[in-house]
């Protein structure tokens, strides 16, 4: 690693372990006022206190592992169907089955990604599962476009052509000819996931969509804390710092991977 | 005649795309559980007043059949009546949709101008010092939600540097045309968050454009200045036009936060109300004249490139 992926990966691996830990760190309670709203910190309240005089250093930590769980979760669900589908996709015959699958699939990327997650959270209001759901649903329409791309090239090489005169069987082919060489475009391809789950995740709780409101959640503490800025800024801060710091560590670590292995972050475009 | 086909091959998927939309619009506000019959009857409603508040909304007919009247509907142009204001959909979209294209608007002004020729030059120059600056600062936007780029300028303008207000709230009876100084924060908010991605697809375009041979034979024959770069953009236009409509159709979304978040009263803005009121038709009706807007856009561009495209080849030809 370089210099310059270092300095990307240690803020993000920070992030990501306080995220999963902090619920376990957590001295006093998430939801029990201990003083004003927006008092600036002082000795037991580090951070300060939050809109309803909440613990703002509690919340912090017991904010983030809702949100990396539902971006890892998404991530993981997508990544399986959209490898599926794309390898499918990528190797069949059926020219005209495949290239309607890919029209519907391209339809469902043309929808903005947050109509969805607004819409599939409407339909379940004040489920975690839902959002962690519907961010997979949002997001298997770039895995299958990337997939089926990197599949489709390695299934009309000469190795893999040959493979198939052969009458090789598929699942034989797919473990030999095509896995080798499509792994690491579909570990690139999820790590890229893995960062639009991750703001998508963080813009749901900032939209209110998911667990209900005594729950902590970065998202979720940007917004209900904003009209208090001027008094103690540290509520708002703070989670927009963590974020900031996972997406942009994780993103900077793709950005070189992803430019030799699927061609960059640009193609991809918008992440959410 | 083969692009006529193919332009009715994609006017037909975009049509397809359009209905499966309308089914999962239907499905996740109908079929799931959080329904409308709660948000009308109130929380003290008896069993039999909910029961009557069902079969009053229709609620006790078979999902299918609804499907059916509310498409129906759709085709006459009537989306139904607001559950909470008992106002029409469709005259709710239409008010709403001009504060929508008041941000909107100068935000996508903004982006083209900025990324456009900030992409050619840092294209023209790969690897330069711009270029490189450029792109960590692009890395930095597109890892960003745009809740935190919109919260950013809120803090630094409404906080710090109180010159702009931070949230719009239009006098009665003018419309946010009106007021340009409401409309910066939510704009610029919106235009950072769609600048990023923007300006490295046309950047990338350009680079491309700039490694091909022609562009080589043209260097070496002396081709300079104005003219060059005429060359280089007439030919990466085509994959810009699609830059630019894909960040449009982004725009749309990323409007939902930054409209919410600035009480801007747009379509994102009354969508995530509507969520929240579980106002079922409201949200229906939104949510699918998003969908379709975000559709045509996508469509248009797509032939624009496809046209574009066809010419330079015809060019080359000829």
């Amino acid at each position: 690693m370089t210099a310059r992926q270092w300095v990307a990966a240690v803020p993000a691996t920070l992030v990501l372990l306080l995220a999963l830990t902090g619920p376990w760190l957590v001295g006093g309670s998430t939801s029990t006022p201990v003083g004003g709203p927006f008092q600036p910190p002082e000795s037991g309240i580090p951070l300060g206190t939050d809109v309803l005089g909440r613990d703002v250093l509690a919340r912090v930590l017991a904010g983030g592992r809702t949100l990396v769980l539902q971006a890892a979760a998404a991530t993981v669900l997508g990544s399986v169907i959209g490898m599926c589908v794309g390898v499918w996709a990528g190797m069949t015959h059926h020219a005209r089955t495949s290239g309607a699958v890919l029209r519907v699939v391209d339809g469902i990327a043309a929808v903005p990604a947050l109509l969805l997650l607004l819409l599939l959270a409407a339909g379940l209001p004040g489920n975690d599962t839902v959002v962690a759901v519907a961010i997979a649903a949002v997001s298997v329409p770039f895995s299958v476009r990337v997939i089926r791309e990197r599949t489709h090239t390695l299934a009309t090489t000469d190795y893999a052509r040959d493979a198939e005169a052969r009458g090789e069987p598929w699942t034989a082919r797919v473990r030999f000819d095509i896995l080798p060489g499509l792994i690491p475009a579909a570990l690139a391809e999820a790590g890229i996931r893995f960062v639009a789950a991750t703001q998508l995740a963080a813009t749901a709780g900032f939209l209110g969509l998911g667990a209900g409101a005594p729950a902590a959640n970065w998202g979720r503490m940007v917004r209900e804390n904003s009209t208090g800025l001027q008094t103690n800024a540290l509520p708002v801060l703070v989670p927009a710092v963590l974020l900031v710091a996972l997406a942009i560590g994780v993103t900077a670590l793709l950005d070189r991977a992803a430019e030799t292995r699927v061609g960059g972050l640009g193609p991809i475009g918008r992440l959410a | 005649m083969r692009t006529v086909s193919w332009i009715a091959v994609r006017v037909a998927t975009c049509a397809a795309t359009l209905t499966v939309l309308s089914f999962v619009v239907f499905w996740a506000t109908e079929v799931l559980p959080g329904d409308a019959v709660g948000v009308v009857s109130g929380p003290d409603a008896t069993d039999a007043e909910r029961e009557a508040v069902r079969v009053a909304l229709g609620l006790d007919r078979p999902p299918l059949e609804r499907y059916g009247v509310w498409v129906a509907g759709l085709v006459r142009g009537d989306l139904g009546v607001s559950l909470v204001s008992g106002r029409e959909v469709a005259v709710i979209v239409v008010a709403r949709l001009g504060a929508s294209l008041a941000v909107l608007v100068p935000a996508a002004v903004g982006i083209v101008i900025l990324a456009g020729v900030l992409g050619t030059i840092a294209g023209m120059r790969a690897g330069g010092r711009l270029d490189r600056i450029l792109s960590g600062v692009t890395l930095g936007l597109i890892g960003t939600p745009d809740f935190l780029i919109a919260t950013v300028l809120l803090v630094v303008f409404a906080v710090w540097l109180p010159i702009l207000p931070a949230v719009a709230i239009v006098p009665a009876g003018q419309s946010l045309w009106q007021h340009p100084e409401l409309i910066a924060l939510p704009a610029l908010a919106l235009a950072l968050g769609g600048f990023g991605s923007t300006m490295r697809l046309l950047r990338a375009s350009v680079a491309q454009t700039v490694a091909t041979p022609f562009a080589e034979f043209a260097r070496l024959n002396g081709i300079r200045g104005p003219a060059y770069v005429r060359t280089i953009v007439a030919n990466a236009a085509p994959p810009a036009v699609h830059a630019f409509t894909v960040m449009i159709a982004g725009l749309l979304g990323g409007g939902i936060v930054v409209e919410t978040l600035f009480n801007v009263p747009g379509l994102g803005y009354e969508l995530t109300r509507a969520v929240e009121n579980r106002d079922v038709p409201l949200v229906q009706g939104l949510a699918l004249v998003l969908g379709a807007v975000v559709l045509t856009i996508l469509l248009a561009g797509d032939i624009i490139t496809r046209v574009l495209q066809q010419r330079t080849r015809r060019q080359e030809h000829s």
